[in-house]
């Protein structure tokens, strides 16, 4: 465990991977650029659209390439300097990467044998139990769809609980209802204290699994932390609120000369309201409602998914 | 040990598929069957003429590398390729155990099918000649020379995307030109693996070999196995030295 940097989002206070003024370039191409985070136990999330650098910069945690700068430490050692590191590291890759000859048993059980488990067969089984894939496990992997692959690849690196568990879009292909199995098994490992880290560009995914998130734009950090606690960072990029009331209308007129009010829009009997300093809207709006006698049903940030978030992080840049 | 072992196990089944077992099972057959169909008429004074003509211009010259290629080539290379190889390096294995396993199963594989070929030939010769001095010489010759051979492609394999091409050129332009006159056929896989052959073959054969002339096969079977052993060292620890050092984007 390492040290924490206090004041900053990007770091946890009990690091179990470490990332240090990372830079990935292939030739003129730079993947990542100056990164410097810090993952720990429980789910964290390392967003960013396709060619964010995500791929890069989870292939630099595992060791499969070098940093051309900086370092990356896993549990206090470099990975290509000390390969036993290994044995506390899962990875399960984007790349749709099995061998198709093995059925899921043989494959998973690979991974046991690979992981130095001591009953392979019986680990690979329950391993596969896991993932819900015990009962088609005798099949060829060529056949499976790559949903099932996605299942087959998480129970291999599932197969000696790691305490490090990457994760490289590990929902792809999967149908809504593995994909809700495969969450929790991920939420149920982070409760329990292992270092899980997600990267999707599919925001919702992400946002089911963990409130943590490390966002990459342009193989820079684009920001990190809580999800809500990014939106009101982002200060200068106004929140939209939609309020549902008795009277609509009346609560637009009123608002819309207001200061701290950036915009007012009204649709379908429905409310939504542009404003830089979401607090004054929220101490405003009983005294209107008090005030024009309306009725105020429901007042809901429309933004702070992590898709309006990420949204504004990419414009931004 | 149990992770080495199933590295080789899983990686000589990927070898060896369906497809290869049957195409290169042909391909290894056919120097055999060649000799079989050429030498029915033929005087048992020509039939050692014709058995290590096919023997040394079909069999070690083309078909030994050939199939040593594709194969040893495959065992880095596919893995490679088909990005399943993280899921071996991201384990607690030392390096070299992964590339010992990989040069092991490659050897394996490849002599697999070169053996059998060897065994066939010589078997073949000692069915018409009715002398089977050859048959251990044969395949001992094709066991050496496919190990050296896979210490060659294993690692090309892993480093070069056209790995079948460059392999090619260097068996068939490298090894039977440049090298075969510029002093440095002692050094060729295939002529490491014939000199065994020829120091084991009777009498015979012996004299048989000399009237060909070939050229950096005189070195014996203890030079052969030295040889043999040095490119698998050299082999193993390049193999070492790019799995800690390459990255696998």
């Amino acid at each position: 465990m390492t040290e924490h940097r206090s004041s900053d989002p990007a770091h946890v206070h009990d690091a179990t991977v470490v990332v240090e003024r990372v830079s990935k370039w292939f030739g003129h191409k730079v993947a990542v650029s100056d990164v410097s985070c810090s993952f720990g136990p429980g789910v964290t999330g390392l967003l960013g659209p396709n060619g964010a650098g995500k791929t890069t910069m989870l292939r630099m945690l595992t060791g499969l390439i070098l940093p051309s700068e900086g370092s990356v430490t896993v549990l206090g050692s470099a990975p290509r300097d000390d390969v036993a590191v290994y044995s506390k590291v899962g990875l399960v890759p984007e790349e749709d990467a099995v061998y198709g000859f093995l059925t899921a048993t043989e494959y998973v059980r690979y991974a046991a044998q690979l992981a130095g488990v001591a009953d392979p067969a019986t680990s690979a089984r329950q391993a596969l139990q896991r993932v819900d894939l015990l009962d088609e496990a005798d099949r060829p992997l060529a056949g499976y769809s790559k949903g099932m692959r996605q299942r087959a690849k998480v129970a291999a690196a599932l197969i000696d609980e790691p305490q490090i568990l990457v994760l490289d879009e590990p929902l792809n292909g999967t149908d809504p209802v593995q994909r809700a199995h495969l969450i929790n098994i991920f939420q149920d490992l982070g409760r329990a204290g292992h270092t899980v880290i997600v990267s999707s560009h599919v925001l919702e995914e992400v946002e089911r699994m963990t409130n943590r998130v490390i966002a990459m734009v342009d193989g820079k950090l684009a920001a990190a932390g809580n999800v809500a606690a990014i939106r009101s960072a982002m200060t200068d990029i106004p929140y939209r609120v939609r309020v549902d009331s008795s009277d609509p209308r009346a609560l637009a007129a009123a608002l819309v000369t207001d200061e701290a009010i950036n915009g007012v829009e009204f649709e379908d009997g429905l409310l939504r309201i542009e404003t830089g300093d979401l607090r004054t809207l929220g101490t405003k709006l009983p005294v209107l409602s008090r005030e024009l006698g309306v009725r105020i049903t429901g007042f809901r940030p429309e933004d702070e998914s992590l898709e309006s978030v990420f949204r504004y992080l990419v414009r931004g840049r | 040990m149990t992770a080495v072992l199933a590295i080789a196990r899983n990686t000589t089944r990927q070898l060896l598929g369906a497809k290869r077992l049957i195409g290169f099972g042909l391909l290894t057959l056919s120097p055999a069957f060649l000799f079989f169909l050429s030498s029915r008429n033929v005087s048992p004074s020509r039939l050692l003429d014709q058995f290590l003509g096919i023997g040394l211009g079909t069999f070690y010259i083309i078909v030994v590398p050939v199939i040593t290629l594709i194969v040893s080539a495959s065992a880095l290379g596919d893995e490679r390729r088909d990005s399943t190889l993280s899921f071996i390096v991201l384990r607690p294995i030392a390096r070299w155990a992964i590339a010992l396993a990989k040069l092991g199963s490659a050897f394996l594989a490849s002599f697999a099918l070169t053996g059998s070929g060897a065994f066939a030939m010589g078997a073949m010769y000692g069915l018409r000649a009715d002398d089977w001095g050859y048959v251990v010489p044969m395949v001992v010759a094709a066991a050496i020379a496919t190990a050296v051979y896979s210490a060659v492609f294993v690692p090309l394999g892993y480093v070069a995307e056209r790995s079948t091409l460059l392999g090619l050129a260097y068996v068939f332009i490298w090894e039977n030109g440049v090298a075969a006159v510029t002093g440095l056929s002692s050094t060729s896989p295939w002529r490491i693996g014939y000199s065994a052959f020829y120091a084991l073959v009777p009498d015979d054969g012996v004299r048989q070999i000399e009237d060909f002339g070939v050229p950096g096969v005189d070195g014996g079977i203890s030079d052969a196995l030295t040889t043999g052993l040095i490119f698998l060292a050299l082999s193993a620890t390049v193999i070492t030295l790019l799995l800690k050092r390459r990255d696998l984007a």
